[in-house]
């Protein structure tokens, strides 16, 4: 009897064992998350961030339900973030993704309290060299390709004032980044345009994105409206208004389908399904930012990070050829937005490339003709400035 | 048919006890037809809510740890606004005072931590604390007993002139603004848990207590004391009731206000100089909203000094339980334990109310 028993208790060893051994970590990889809103909402910064780590975790057969913890409403307090964290790996979590800059470095230390999870900080600057990165994306590239589509519309409708209601201006690197990319767009194609721009102090403020855009075109006689704003509120001026615009963050096509052109987007489930491959690969969570390759993740165009939204049928002929050549030059690399060589666009289609310092609206020189790009400067924060053609409103 | 409202006359212990616990169970079916909605099982969110998620985890102690912080504030601000409460006096500014207190504590952290020793550091930071915020309420006592001006509105609006400077401080970036992080390009609060902390009594196990927590205890029993036995409190009491009878006594009304709301902010001075000491860092949200919460609490436990602190353990743990409960279901964010607690506040006024009168229905005919 006892020899069965002890046959049996060992058959069902074997095989718990084997089931362990071909079981694939997915089913026990637990996702976490620390938004600033709440995952219930429909639009904006959250919003687009919670619809990338689903969507990762879909294409990657990760159970949303049973296998992503998230802690929302969290504010940019140290305090509340570690209480956070703590809930989180008392969930169970493998990694943590904090979304909010504020965030920075509360995850700078939890990464050290706890060096079996991995942390990953949305738009910060701070790594190590284990199991803490930050990721951010050339948002610029993508609105490089929009200024193209606003500035030959600029040329069209025969009106060289271009607006921009931003939520900031040169205090963040991120909205300084945003206004140069477009404005060097548009400029390539139509290079007497101006680029006037109304700070709105605030990441997310409907009234006033509406009234900063019915000021420009009223005011500033701007023909197109590009934004970096929350809501759709600058589309809708535009259309209302009988001007063109550029949305972000979302295609606003169906907010203002009489005046929207394109707008620079975010495919945040890039990222969240880069690391979380990483992260269930790379076997023990000090090694997840020797499998990264890097503690700053920085994707572009090239991994479809950053796109355009589908052109609307309110674009210049030719839009859709022109980015589509502009876009293969930064997707293999032969050219980048923020070095010493300008491309000159004609309306025909022809690009030509011409070595030309990069100079900021005060006239001084931020890069030598013929230099190279100085693409960091949008993640590590120096790019306090605006290019010249930029004007604030 | 109709009802009259009768005034209950006692109403014993035990009714109350069953009409308070009705409410808050009430409450719960309400909220688990809304989590019912969301296609959750009430009874699994309630229980990880109510064991705030301690069950199978590994870091259980961190669970305690990050409760009693929530807690010391919560509770230290409801027992400080109590004493105002008593007096009739609407002090809707704890948020204000808490702030400042907040900054003065940082303050002092930064300026002269660094040359003094830990424990002496300590008490300047709550002194400074419990200072500013205590001159802070004295102001609009003053302005009450001088000029008559509405003590509710006066508070209220002086919270968002603290919220204000605090959020100035936070966005400043300048040679002078050593409250932020000079390391840092864009501006984000600088850290002193180098500096000076709150120390804590290791437990047993990985559990330790912070020092916060023993003497917010202290101060409840020592409150507890001042209103009940002590001429003050008598006073209190009196100035409550009927300012009127105060004065006719002989009582100095005007003095008894401004030394009582002095004392309710410096106590929430205090609380934040506790909160402050223990996260090390400054925060626009500092707060946690233990100004607005407190009021729910002092009310809730009928400015009863023991009960208030039953009660703050209550609501923190069901935000600090809800929080947890709804990491794990994708669909309940955080709002709902915001939403919970103004369910159970209902129903436990109403509650309350029956614990006052009575509902008697009268038939045609009856007198």
């Amino acid at each position: 009897m006892k020899k069965i028993l002890a046959l049996l208790l060992a058959v069902v060893l074997v095989m718990g064992l084997t089931a362990c051994g071909t079981e694939p970590d997915t089913d026990e990889f637990i996702v976490g998350a620390i938004y600033i809103n709440s995952r219930n909402d429909t639009a904006g910064y959250t919003f687009a961030h919670h619809n990338g780590i689903t969507k990762a975790m879909e294409e990657l057969g990760l159970d949303v339900n049973t296998q992503l913890v998230i802690v929302d409403e969290v504010p940019e307090d140290k305090e509340q973030v570690l209480a956070a964290v703590d809930t989180l790996v008392g969930e169970g979590a493998d990694i943590i993704f904090g979304i909010s800059f504020g965030y920075i470095d509360a995850m700078e230390e939890a990464a050290k309290t706890y060096p079996d999870v991995i942390f990953s900080h949305a738009t910060g600057y701070k790594s190590n060299t284990t199991n803490f990165n930050n990721y951010f994306g050339r948002a610029y590239q993508a609105r490089y390709l929009a200024g193209i589509a606003a500035g030959l519309k600029s040329l069209e409708i025969g009106n060289n004032n271009v607006g921009y209601v931003a939520a900031y201006g040169t205090e963040y690197a991120e909205t300084a980044s945003g206004i140069n990319g477009f404005a060097m767009g548009v400029l390539a194609v139509n290079p007497n345009a101006t680029i006037y721009v109304k700070n709105l102090g605030a990441w997310a403020d409907e009234v006033n994105e509406a009234a900063f855009a019915n000021e420009l075109i009223d005011s500033y006689n701007c023909g197109v409206i590009s934004q970096h704003c929350d809501s759709a509120q600058p589309q809708i001026a535009a259309q209302n208004k009988g001007v063109f615009g550029c949305g972000y963050n979302s295609d606003m096509t169906p907010d203002a389908p009489k005046a929207h052109l394109t707008a620079a987007i975010w495919n945040w489930n890039v990222y969240y399904r880069t690391a979380m491959e990483a992260a269930m690969n790379c076997g023990e969570a000090s090694k997840f930012v020797e499998t990264m390759g890097s503690g700053a993740y920085y994707g572009g165009l090239k991994e479809g990070f950053v796109d355009v939204s589908p052109l609307s049928e309110n674009c210049a002929p030719k839009t859709a050829e022109i980015i589509a050549a502009v876009k293969a030059m930064m997707v293999n690399g032969e050219w980048d937005v923020f070095s010493g060589v300008k491309l000159q666009i004609s309306p025909d289609g022809t690009i030509t490339k011409v070595d030309a310092a990069l100079v900021d609206n005060n006239g001084n020189e931020i890069v030598p003709a013929g230099g190279a790009s100085v693409e960091d400067s949008v993640i590590t924060g120096t790019m306090n400035y605006f290019v010249a053609g930029v004007k604030e409103g | 048919m109709s009802f009259h409202i009768v005034k209950r006359d006692n109403c014993p212990l035990w009714k109350k006890c069953a009409l308070y616990v009705g409410a808050v169970v009430i409450a719960l079916l309400l909220g688990s037809l809304l989590l019912l909605a969301l296609g959750v099982n009430p009874v699994v969110y309630y229980s990880r809510m109510f064991t705030m998620g301690t069950v199978g985890n590994k870091i259980a102690y961190k669970v305690w740890i990050n409760y009693l912080k929530s807690f010391v504030p919560l509770a230290l601000t409801s027992v400080a606004l109590s004493l105002a409460f008593k007096m009739r006096f609407w002090n809707i500014g704890g948020e204000g005072q808490f702030i400042l207190g907040a900054i003065a504590s940082a303050f002092v952290a930064f300026t002269v931590g660094p040359f003094l020793p830990e424990p002496l550091t300590l008490i300047v930071m709550c002194l400074a604390a419990m200072a500013v915020a205590g001159l802070y309420g004295l102001f609009v006592a003053a302005l009450k007993v001088k000029f008559g001006t509405n003590e509710t509105l006066m508070t209220l609006m002086l919270n968002y002139v603290a919220l204000y400077v605090l959020i100035f401080l936070a966005e400043a970036k300048a040679d002078w603004n050593f409250f932020l992080d000079p390391g840092s390009l864009r501006p984000v609060f600088a850290s002193f848990a180098d500096i000076v902390s709150f120390p804590s009594i290791p437990l047993g196990g990985q559990f330790s207590l912070n020092l916060c927590v023993i003497f917010t205890f202290l101060i409840g029993a020592l409150v507890y004391v001042y209103l009940k036995y002590t001429k003050h409190g008598y006073e209190i009491a009196v100035v409550g009731d009927s300012a009127g009878t105060a004065r006719y006594a002989g009582m100095k009304v005007n003095k008894i206000v401004l030394r009582t709301v002095f004392l309710s902010a410096a106590l929430i001075g205090l609380a934040a100089a506790f909160k402050v000491g223990t996260a090390g860092i400054l925060s626009t949200s500092i707060t946690d909203d233990v100004g607005w919460t407190g009021i729910i609490v002092a009310w809730l436990s009928q400015l009863n000094t023991g009960v208030i602190f039953v009660v703050s353990a209550l609501i923190t743990m069901l935000h600090y339980g809800s929080t947890v409960a709804a990491a794990t279901f994708s669909q309940v964010d955080s709002s709902f334990a915001n939403m919970l607690q103004g369910v159970i506040l209902f129903l436990v006024l109403a509650a309350d109310f029956y614990t006052r009168f009575r509902v008697v229905i009268v038939k045609k005919g009856d007198k």
